[in-house]
């Protein structure tokens, strides 16, 4: 809901005297003076966020303009995430000190309690869970919100609690802390793994590209999934620790995440391990591109394109925890899940390096049934996937270490090392008729 | 019927293992040199947890993994070697009898010793016990350990002895077995069974490891029938063998010798 309220206004036209014939003149061509702002309804806000929320409306210069950059502080508002509702009302001023064409723009809101919960109860892959949430949104009155999810289940159970606080003014340059334990099981790999960890993370836009900075250290522990677990997992058994850095951007110029019609996106991500503690060295970078464009008839062509590699240093080798698994229908279809690359006795070990890519053409369904309603939600999809996941045999390139990098700007051997063949290469493409 | 390839013996780094794992180990490595099953011993950081009963040591055989003694020597007589044949049913349970006596109150003692006195645990038990690991995980393993086995030590209701008490237990255990060895060479005379190789196991690990104090290894060495059957077991079985096993029994002699 939104929008001045125009009964209002059109009570006071008529109070000022003004002409039917020249009200047209006046939504469009008057100018204006934004001269107060009221706000109602706040409680524990502190008045500074909202400051910067609401500076852009004093400076409108007529009443679209009004209109539009109350909207505008609307949505800012609403994505603070600290009231429930935001009504807008527009009125010509009153009082001693009011200008012929001031006005008053009023905001209403209600602001969220101070303790929400959820509770759900999960089913599924022989497991049930209770999961428990709670919310304090705006806490101590400039957007910070702290949640916490705990989740018990018949197999497993984790928790997690998370700080979160946004610059004011700035909403999108904010910082969270997260502490949590989570439990997975993998069967495709027979292994399982608990995650206890703390995570503080920075996110910032720069011109059109969004940035987070993460330092993050977890206590993991593998065990195995069942006692057929091949002996390579079953090496992998017992704790290790990770204190790793990482930083990520996101660039999305996508008009919506979920079925886009135009637009890219690329995401960069890249995690170096050891150097703040743990017991786990490596770097790591994997990026993400997406390009869709919209044909004729209503057809969105896609193609995308996913790669990563993971660079143990040192002379310890990588971790299964630590290592990029490939297949299944999010990524390469065609395979089960996560089943693509190295393996061992039937459990899937992932690799250090991969690529996959994926070409799509969505398109209405054939003869269009239901045009226009029900039909409208339902999308041929058409694609071509393929990818590879391999192990990276380095040679003497194995002890790799910060410390010794001039050894490797000898670049002809490098790449002679680099390039050799992954030992195991599993390439499938498919391409069949899916009904999305 | 031969066993397929090599066993390997898993178990923990040298800087790393504990009084208790180690007699385990030995006596599983002396059982697998009595039945003349090559063996090569493996060390690893995560042994305990790759164990599938979480208890080192474990054999890697083909791709079956067998942990413990008991099982161990089951696993071995089904394929076709066995120690303990040549006893009768009186025997095979005067046999099971002394094994279990000495699991109860040998390796309790053992466990009650490392984690319980305090003394030990702080200048012995948890620095090794977390070596492998970074701050703040060798904290948390060794606590997590400790908890547990006392724990356990509770259920068990050694929780409230003292450590003189534990120690009069251990110099029952080891009067007992010196009792039944008697001037045998063999705990059933003439050839050895599992038995020998468990009590060979605790007994010249008590014997060669150093601690905060020599009263266990003390009570040990009261009887001498003990210290030559141990010493004989490592002559015959450990020493004129192949580099990796006698180079680990060796490194652990080191600490304390036994032959002096």
């Amino acid at each position: 809901m939104g929008g001045p309220d125009f009964g209002a206004l059109g009570e006071e036209a008529e109070l000022v005297e003004v002409e039917p014939e020249a009200k047209q003149e006046i939504l469009e061509n008057k100018d204006v003076v934004v001269q107060h702002v009221h706000f109602e309804g706040l409680g524990r806000t502190k008045d500074d966020i909202i400051m910067y929320e609401i500076s852009d409306v004093f400076k409108a210069k007529n009443l679209i303009d009004v209109m539009r950059k109350s909207h505008e502080a609307r949505e800012k508002l609403l994505r603070l995430g600290i009231f429930r509702h935001v009504d807008v009302l527009i009125d010509t001023c009153q009082g001693d000190d009011a200008l012929p064409n001031g006005l008053d723009v009023t905001f209403e809101v209600t602001e969220l309690r101070r303790l929400t919960g959820s509770y759900n109860t999960m089913v599924g892959n022989n497991e049930g869970s209770m999961v428990l949430g709670l919310k304090f949104p705006n806490l101590f009155g400039r957007a910070e919100k702290v949640t916490f999810q705990f989740s018990y289940g018949t197999k497993e159970t984790s928790y997690g609690l998370s700080f979160f606080k946004p610059q004011p003014g700035n909403f999108e340059r904010n910082f969270s802390v997260n502490l949590y334990k989570v439990t997975g099981q993998f069967p495709w790999s027979s292994l399982r793994e608990t995650d206890r960890g703390i995570s503080t993370e920075f996110n910032f836009p720069i011109w059109k590209t969004n940035h987070t900075l993460k330092w993050e250290g977890v206590w993991r522990e593998l065990g195995c999934l069942a006692r057929t677990a091949s002996f390579s997992v079953r090496e992998e058994s017992g704790h290790s620790l990770k204190s790793s850095l990482s930083h990520a951007m996101v660039i999305d110029s996508r008009n919506s995440s979920i079925l886009p019609r135009r637009g890219a996106l690329l995401k960069i991500n890249q995690e170096l391990a050891g150097y703040t503690g743990g017991d786990v060295s490596f770097l790591k970078e994997d990026f993400e591109f997406q390009l869709n464009k919209q044909l004729i008839w209503d057809s969105v062509f896609s193609a995308s394109l996913w790669g990563g590699m993971l660079v143990p240093i040192g002379e310890k080798p990588s971790s299964i925890a630590d290592r990029f698994y490939l297949g299944g229908p999010t990524s390469v279809r065609g395979f089960s899940m996560y089943s693509i690359g190295p393996q061992s006795e039937g459990d899937y070990l992932g690799g250090e390096a991969y690529w996959a890519g994926g070409l799509h053409l969505y398109t209405p369904l054939p003869f269009r049934p239901g045009r226009g309603g029900f039909g409208d939600l339902f999308r041929t999809h058409f694609f071509l996937n393929a990818g590879n996941l391999c192990n990276l045999n380095y040679g003497y390139v194995m002890v790799f270490s910060l410390e010794q990098e001039s050894d490797f700007y000898n670049t002809e051997t490098f790449l002679h090392h680099f390039m050799k063949p992954c030992s195991v290469i599993e390439i499938k493409t498919i391409m069949y008729l899916n009904v999305v | 019927m031969s066993l397929v390839a090599e066993a390997f013996v898993t178990q923990l780094a040298e800087e790393q293992i504990l009084l208790s794992d180690n007699a385990s180990s030995l006596a599983v490595q002396a059982f697998l040199q009595m039945c003349n099953l090559p063996v090569r011993v493996v060390c690893r950081a995560n042994a305990e947890y790759m164990s599938p009963s979480g208890k080192v040591p474990f054999i890697h055989v083909g791709n079956q993994v067998v942990s413990e003694l008991g099982p161990i020597v089951q696993f071995v007589k089904a394929k076709g070697h066995s120690l303990s044949d040549g006893l009768d049913e009186v025997q095979k349970a005067e046999m099971k009898a002394y094994m279990e006596l000495v699991n109860n109150m040998l390796l309790t003692a053992e466990l009650y010793l490392q984690w319980c006195d305090d003394v030990t645990v702080e200048e012995i038990t948890h620095p090794r016990y977390g070596s492998p690991y970074p701050w703040p995980l060798n904290r948390i393993l060794s606590y997590q350990k400790q908890w547990e086995v006392r724990r356990k030590m509770k259920a068990i209701g050694w929780a409230g002895k003292t450590l003189e008490q534990v120690l009069e237990d251990v110099d029952q255990c080891c009067q007992a077995l010196s009792q039944r060895l008697g001037t045998q060479p063999y705990f059933f005379n003439k050839q050895p069974t599992e038995l020998d190789a468990l009590v060979f196991g605790h007994l010249f690990t008590i014997l060669t490891t150093q601690l905060t104090t020599d009263e266990l290894s003390e009570k040990v060495k009261n009887y001498s029938n003990l210290t030559a059957f141990c010493r004989r077991i490592e002559q015959q079985y450990f020493e004129g063998h192949d580099k990796d096993s006698s180079t680990t029994v060796a490194a652990r002699s080191a600490k304390r010798s036994l032959l002096r």
